[in-house]
């Protein structure tokens, strides 16, 4: 057997292996233990320094009922949902649609155009931060919602169409031509045979797509500036401006901004990993 | 009645030349087997008829219409493919209706068509299953069900039989022929299969390098096969091959020497070799006889191989100079079928016979000589 079980081991061999797991995962979990903690810290408590012990007090309600009562982040995480949900949405909305003709239809220029798709998610934003925001401010977007979901949708769209395209192309290609033996249109086809058939690709494709949005700082801060519209992520640097050295606050909202990627990741884990390994694994 | 008319279809494929001059008149009812080689273009012809693939040249039509131009949902077929192609996230019900929901049809309608699709096929209690629930048996039924609901002018079958173990495909093969002689309607029916062209079909296509090489019914093909091709393709194990030269011609008779000196004296040939002629003969394994002194042709071999069917018996013999050519083993041994079980031990000598009025002699070309041989009318 391959690889061979860990208790067949050497001793020593298992020690260092056991050794070297516990070090890196507290590496990894260490600040975000500190986080933790301190979001329950006391205000004085981090005044005085104490930023990686444990809390000598534990304010939790204060100090995550505080991140809506004394910030906007109430505002912000409004923003953040009217952004990161019709961005997803229209993701996932186009990717099907772009997935499926390239995948099924051979006409002139397809290979071009998926190229140009792909090719897309290579350029570094960067590069884009200018010519894109100058664009948003000459079309009047600049600063507001629209911004933000329209390069979203336009941005995330070229890696969900490879996505979409490979997941779509894998489906066998007699059920496209029973199909259109049995007379249904192209629309009909995409409604009744790969809607039903690729939902573990989008949910997959709606995580990714919901994580990279919500998490964006970058588009934040250069497509957006008031209040009324910014986002968790810049909202959050923010909070940094106003509470010079309210840890306590930054961290509880930090936490609360985690959040829904989480639990987006756990309702969806099941359709996500099948979607993820659905190509390698006929079922 | 016509039902299905091919004129002059041609398919190219970039460079690759699929389909070449197909002409063929299916009459309404007819069951038609297309058989060839793997690359023969039987699959792509079926696909042509169901308007999947386009044709670059040619005309089709169903029923009396032109249909080259129209959609497959418009032609009046409907295919069973070798996958079954059954949508998996769908039940058997929903399977067999899809086409007519596509169509927007009544759901009582759609309901009495699956109904009755199901009870002619039964499959009334599978029809709240999902297709990963069945059987492949199953499975191949539901995809023949979804056909029949769209109550079409002509079915298309592709290969629907090779996903089958081989019980099963004997079992779904008399179905199929009952189904059939049931619905009376046209069907076109794709195989590699020999066995099911020749049991399930009125008439039998057989195609090589994409044309057309005999168009007949099964007992007329493998009798008088038009050429060296069907000869070779149709009937297993496969017809035994000799390389031989017309020597001498008087009259309507011929002449054959073939390599290891043996001669064979063909009647009524009447204008057709001449002397110096390069020619095939073919025999039948089951037309080779064994130790028969009253065979008229015989020659002497030692046997290489011998398989035990049970009511059959199939020998390879190795005859020492004469050699047999494009035999399936790739060997130069001649195959003879025996009707009973006799013991053969590999090395033992055995004399092969036969009557010259069973076999067949070829042209270089390919052409048939010999004259047709009577066939029991069926």
């Amino acid at each position: 057997m391959y690889p061979r079980p860990l208790a067949d081991d050497a001793p020593v061999r298992r020690f260092a292996y056991a050794s070297m797991v516990v070090l890196i995962l507290a590496l990894w979990l260490v600040p975000l233990m500190a986080v933790m903690t301190t979001s329950l810290r006391s205000f004085e408590e981090v005044m005085a320094g104490n930023y990686w012990g444990w809390p000598k007090s534990f304010n939790f309600i204060e100090n995550y009922m505080a991140v809506f009562t004394q910030t906007a982040m109430a505002r912000y995480f409004l923003n953040s949902l009217i952004v990161t949900l019709p961005s997803v949405v229209g993701v996932l909305v186009l990717s099907t649609l772009t997935g499926y003709v390239l995948s099924r239809y051979r006409f002139r220029g397809a290979n071009l155009m998926f190229a140009l798709f792909v090719g897309g998610n290579f350029l570094p934003a960067q590069i884009m931060m200018i010519p894109v925001r100058d664009l948003m401010v000459s079309i009047g977007l600049y600063d507001t919602y629209y911004a933000l979901i329209v390069f979203h949708v336009a941005f995330q769209t070229g890696f969900a169409t490879l996505f979409m395209r490979n997941f779509i192309a894998a489906l066998p290609d007699e059920l496209f031509q029973a199909a259109r033996a049995e007379g249904a249109s192209p629309w009909q086809t995409l409604r009744h045979v790969v809607l039903p058939l690729i939902r573990p690709a989008l949910a997959a494709l709606a995580i990714l797509t919901f994580t990279f949005v919500w998490n964006d700082y970058f588009w934040a801060i250069v497509l957006t500036q008031s209040d009324a519209v910014k986002p968790v992520t810049a909202g959050l640097n923010n909070l940094r401006g106003e509470w010079v050295s309210a840890w306590n606050l930054v961290a509880a909202a930090t936490i609360l901004v985690a959040i829904p990627p989480v639990v987006m990741f756990f309702l969806m884990q099941r359709h996500f990993i099948a979607g993820l390994t659905v190509g390698a694994v006929k079922g | 009645m016509t039902s299905v008319e091919l004129i002059n279809i041609e398919k190219h494929y970039g460079g690759f030349h699929a389909l070449k001059d197909v002409n063929l008149t299916i009459a309404e009812g007819e069951f038609v087997v297309m058989v060839g080689p793997s690359g023969c273009g039987k699959s792509t012809l079926l696909k042509t008829i169901a308007g999947l693939e386009t044709t670059s040249a040619g005309t089709l039509r169903i029923k009396g219409r032109d249909v080259t131009r129209l959609e497959p949902g418009d032609r009046g077929i409907a295919m069973v493919f070798q996958s079954y192609a059954l949508y998996p996230h769908m039940t058997v019900a929903e399977n067999m209706g899809f086409g007519l929901r596509m169509a927007k049809r009544p759901k009582a309608e759609i309901e009495a068509a699956v109904a009755r699709a199901a009870k002619i096929l039964r499959l009334e209690e599978q029809l709240e299953k999902k297709p990963k629930q069945l059987s492949g048996g199953q499975r191949q039924r539901v995809a023949i069900g979804r056909a029949i609901t769209r109550s079409p002018d002509v079915f298309l079958f592709d290969e629907p039989l090779s996903n089958l173990d081989a019980a099963l495909r004997t079992q779904m093969r008399v179905e199929l022929s009952t189904l059939h002689a049931e619905l009376g309607s046209t069907m076109i029916y794709v195989t590699h299969d020999q066995v099911e062209a020749m049991t399930m079909a009125s008439r039998i296509v057989v195609l090589n390098r994409g044309s057309i090489e005999q168009v007949g019914a099964p007992l007329e093909l493998y009798n008088n096969p038009d050429n060296v091709f069907v000869a070779g393709f149709l009937g297993a194990p496969r017809m035994n091959f000799v390389a031989g030269q017309v020597t001498e011609v008087s009259g309507s008779s011929a002449r054959v020497v073939c390599a290891g000196g043996l001669e064979v004296g063909f009647e009524a040939l009447v204008g057709k070799v001449s002397v110096g002629e390069a020619v095939t003969l073919g025999i039948r394994p089951e037309r080779l006889r064994l130790d028969d002194a009253a065979a008229r042709i015989r020659f002497t071999g030692s046997v290489r191989l011998t398989e035990y069917l049970g009511r059959e018996t199939i020998v390879y013999v190795d005859a020492g100079p004469l050699v047999t050519t494009g035999s399936d083993s790739g060997t130069n041994v001649f195959t003879v079928q025996i009707a009973d079980v006799r013991p053969f031990h590999n090395g033992s000598v055995v004399s092969l016979g036969f009557d010259p009025a069973d076999a067949y002699l070829f042209a270089a070309d390919g052409r048939t000589l010999t004259p047709p041989k009577a066939v029991a009318k069926i």
